[in-house]
């Protein structure tokens, strides 16, 4: 304990000393970010005699970002993390890692690169991070939450965190075409591991291209290539998967004076397959395409959009269809496991969605993952999702003020082919969102600001009586932020899901196969209420404490409801 | 091309898009799995007094609302034999549901009368009928290496250990055949020694085809009461091409030398009453896999003897594994030993 101890306080010297340093020689500087999070969670429930009526977690950790610039064109940055749990004594309970490493620069004034950590994003169909379930929740008091599961499982952008090298150049000409920009990648999402006793899992590897081209001031044309694979002789099961993917699209933008005006359409294929010693299995090819017009007014008070999209049921794209949240029964939350008398596993709820980074995935899979359809069932796997064809708008007003902000969503899908019958599910999706900043024009010098939102989500099939899907969620989410001292807000939050009518649940094979579907039937509320201070420092400096109280109404004798509270206690510091 | 005529453009374009669905199922149909299940068509069998033995067949035939887990149960109404046939989807073919007369397990069947049901996975649904059997299968497909009718085969050398004071053991038999009107009585006891005797059989046999489909069928009498426990026979095949029986003094055949390229399986012989027993040649193992000078590379065309070695379990003495086997004699019979190709002999 007492190494630890005189490590961390060595560390922290070494970043006092150099903040100084920092200042005075620019080769070094620093940033980071420091949080103490505290959380008490308390168990309501009276017919759960076995779990503890409550328990307090939480840390206080500091993210030391060094960045080292031996040469201009050169950056080293390492993150490095020490992490005390709450409870134990400083030294016993602390972990010291490097979260992240990087090193990047500039090839004679032309061609950048990183190796280490990287960051990446393509297009939508080939790598993209798509956001989690109940996105429009993280206003209010969830944004704290929010924050807090993005900055640890690296989420950043829509991008994927993961490891490799990247570079990228880009040339301009004065003929024919405008500019022309190149990005490559190879990372290694996985190495091999041990499956048991003689048998190792292949290296995963996924490595891309992206080209831009600016062939004038109207038009833009891009291509994006993606390709997941394993490396057979890096483990000794003979089974790795391939699962290549391109996509190609042209932009036509038209700018006036009083608004931008785009016409976007782009397709592409993939495939995806297991090469088991010298043949293929499990090979499916498939293709999307899309088309989007989009208009904007330059003051930004008004824009429209329209999308058509198709997406083969047999398109797969490891890096956009994964998933932040695999729904399967092996990812147990953190917050009361299991519950009631006896014992059974607590599913993921919206509380969970809202609040807990464990469960979230950082993983590329090259298998669709599960999904609850309660909280998405149109496009589980984001825009990539396959099996869809359908019609998106989307529609946002601003009043000049900012007084009043309107936002919807809406979008009619149905399936290419059904699943388990002829009949094809259709999706409706009725979205909207409200934001009144009461400031604005009661000319209130301190923010008060209240905003609306909700989403529902509509899923039929016809067919036999066997067959028929109804299902009806809406998500409803209130949230108000009130100044009631200078930089000291008062929040009140309440965020409902309700779900009502049936689905079928698939379960896929190993290799993404559908093996069967099982009958779900919901009558399900989750409940989210919270209320709370947040006191700004500034933009990167506050404390925020809530109080919530949250509970799932199964209304169905077999499953037990469940009903916690907590307190919250955040302070979160960006160097 | 002016703004409105770009988003008119768009539009129809959409619609377009937005018709490409496909008539197809993705997955297992729910119909399977959620359906109610009832029979469009009755069950049906064809050919109700059967003789096997000029090779004739009972065929089923029956179509249900959808595919299921089906089950024919045939049991003999004389001999308790049983044979199963099932099988998964939504009708009974009669060109692919057929019945040969075999057994899925001893006793075979006989001229004799046999209930026959079928029943589904999870569905209360029972059909019922009755056949009578003319003549019963002959299982005389195959390479038949002793059936016992006619004495011990030719060039067969049969070891007895000189302590086994067993009498009546060690021969021919009629009082239990599986088949036919003999079979092979080895019983004996020495209480010291694991070896009891041995049957070598030269074989010549030619085929192409692989070891993955060769079976080796033999029929086992063993008995469950008084049971010399640790009981069990020892196959072994020898490919090698030496001759068979150059050496008289060494009490059997001379190609079944751990320095040859010889296979061998080890079966526990404890239950009650005859069985059918059938291994893929594939499954046997090399004798001694480090041998020096000997390539293993399994060919049934190559096959020239195959040993049975029947072994007790000593009850005293420096081998004493059993001693409560002191005294008590091994049952190990035989009977129809016999090679087929593709399917097992009860799978014929």
């Amino acid at each position: 304990m007492n190494r630890l101890n005189s490590i961390a306080v060595t560390i922290f010297l070494f970043f006092c000393q150099s903040l100084s340093f920092g200042q005075q020689d620019e080769k070094i500087w620093f940033s980071g970010l420091a949080r103490s999070y505290f959380a008490r969670d308390v168990n309501l429930l009276k017919n759960d005699t076995i779990s503890s009526n409550n328990y307090t977690s939480g840390y206080n950790l500091i993210d030391l970002n060094t960045h080292i610039n031996p040469l201009e064109d050169i950056e080293v940055f390492a993150q490095l993390r020490i992490r005390n749990e709450f409870g134990s004594f400083f030294g016993s309970g602390t972990q010291i890692d490097v979260r992240q490493l990087t090193v990047k620069g500039v090839l004679g004034n032309k061609v950048k690169f990183s190796i280490g950590d990287l960051f990446l994003k393509q297009n939508k169909f080939t790598l993209y991070n798509n956001e989690e379930e109940l996105y429009f929740f993280s206003d209010g008091f969830a944004s704290s939450y929010r924050d807090v599961i993005h900055y640890e499982n690296f989420y950043l952008e829509n991008r994927w965190r993961l490891q490799g090298l990247q570079t990228n150049f880009s040339y301009e000409f004065d003929r024919f075409v405008e500019t022309l920009e190149f990005d490559f990648f190879v990372t290694r999402p996985r190495g091999s591991y041990t499956l048991g006793f003689n048998t190792t899992q292949s290296d995963m590897v996924l490595s891309g291209v992206s080209m831009i081209s600016k062939i004038s001031k109207k038009i833009i044309f891009e291509s994006n290539y993606i390709n997941l694979f394993e490396i057979p002789s890096t483990g000794n099961i003979n089974i790795s998967v391939r699962n290549p993917v391109i996509q190609g699209g042209l932009t036509y933008v038209n700018i006036s004076s009083k608004a931008i005006s785009k016409h976007h359409i782009q397709s592409g294929f993939s495939k995806r397959s297991w090469l088991q010693l010298d043949s293929l299995t499990n090979k499916k090819i498939g293709m999307f395409s899309e088309l989007s017009s989009s208009y904007l007014k330059n003051d930004s008070s008004f824009s429209f959009s329209l999308v058509g999209r198709y997406v083969d049921p047999n398109f797969r794209s490891s890096g956009s269809q994964t998933r932040r949240i695999n729904m399967s029964e092996n990812n147990l939350n953190s917050i009361y496991t299991y519950y009631s008398n006896e014992q059974i596993q607590r599913a993921i709820t919206a509380f969970d969605i809202v609040s807990d980074p464990t469960i979230y995935n950082q993983d590329i899979s090259p298998t669709l993952m599960s999904f609850n359809p309660m909280y998405s069932n149109a496009l589980p796997y984001g825009d990539a999702t396959p099996n869809r064809a359908g019609i998106f708008s989307k529609f946002d007003f601003k009043t000049k003020n900012k007084f009043l902000e309107l936002n919807f969503k809406n979008a009619y899908l149905n399936e290419v082919i059904g699943q388990g019958t002829k009949e094809k599910r259709n999706f409706l999706i009725l979205s909207a969102s409200t934001n009144f900043n009461l400031n604005r024009i009661l000319n209130f010098k301190k923010h008060h600001n209240f905003s609306f939102s909700f989403i529902n989500e509509i899923t039929n099939r016809g067919g036999n009586s066997f067959e028929m899907v109804d299902l009806n969620s809406k998500h409803f989410d209130f949230s108000s932020n009130i100044e009631i001292v200078k930089d000291m807000f008062f929040q009140i939050g309440l965020k409902q899901v309700k779900s009502l009518g049936n689905e079928f649940l698939t379960k896929r094979g190993a290799y993404g196969e559908i093996l069967t579907f099982n009958s779900v039937n919901y009558k399900q509320t989750d409940n989210l209420y919270s209320l709370g201070i947040n006191y700004k420092f500034s933009s990167n400096v506050y404390i925020n404490v809530q109080y919530n109280c949250w509970e799932t109404k199964f209304n169905e004798l077999e499953t037990f409801d469940f009903k916690y509270q907590r307190l919250l206690f955040i302070f979160s510091v960006k160097l | 091309m002016k703004i409105r005529q770009q988003y008119i453009l768009t539009i129809i374009s959409f619609f377009l898009l937005f018709g490409c669905t496909k008539d197809e199922v993705e997955g297992p149909l729910i119909n399977d799995i959620y359906g109610d299940f009832y029979i469009n068509q009755p069950f049906l069998v064809i050919n109700k007094t059967p003789d096997f033995s000029i090779d004739e067949l009972v065929k089923f035939q029956c179509e249900f609302n959808k595919n299921i887990n089906w089950k024919i149960s045939i049991t003999g109404m004389a001999t308790g034999s049983h044979k199963i046939i099932s099988g998964f989807s939504n009708s009974l073919d009669s060109n692919v549901s057929i019945w040969n007369g075999n057994t899925s397990q001893y006793p075979f069947f006989k001229k004799e009368y046999c209930s026959i049901e079928l029943t589904f996975l999870d569905e209360p649904d029972t059909l019922r009928d009755t056949i009578e059997i003319m003549g019963s299968k002959l299982y005389n497909d195959g390479f038949i290496i002793a059936d016992f009718e006619n004495g011990l085969p030719l060039e067969s050398i049969l070891y007895i250990n000189p302590n086994n004071f067993v009498n009546d053991t060690f021969v021919l038999a009629s009082d239990l055949p599986l088949l036919g009107n003999n079979y092979f009585k080895a019983r004996g006891r020495v209480n010291w020694e694991w070896n009891i005797g041995k049957l070598d059989f030269k074989l010549d046999y030619n085929s192409t085809i692989s070891a993955e489909n060769l079976y080796i069928n033999i029929g086992v009498l063993s008995d469950t009461v008084n049971l010399h426990t640790g009981q069990f026979i020892n196959i072994l095949i020898s490919e090698s091409d030496l001759p068979y029986n150059d050496d008289l003094s060494n009490n059997g055949a001379d190609i079944f030398e751990t320095s040859m390229e010889v296979y061998k399986m080890k079966i526990p012989v404890d239950w009650n009453g005859w069985q059918i027993l059938s291994f893929r040649y594939s499954d046997f193992e090399e004798l001694l896999p480090n041998a020096l000078g000997v390539t293993f590379n399994k060919n049934p065309n190559n096959i020239s003897g195959m040993r049975i070695a029947f072994q007790s379990c000593p009850s005293s003495g420096p081998d004493e594994n059993c001693p409560e086997n002191f005294d008590k004699p091994i049952r190990i019979d035989l009977d129809h030993v016999v090679l087929t190709e593709n399917k097992s002999l009860l799978n014929q």
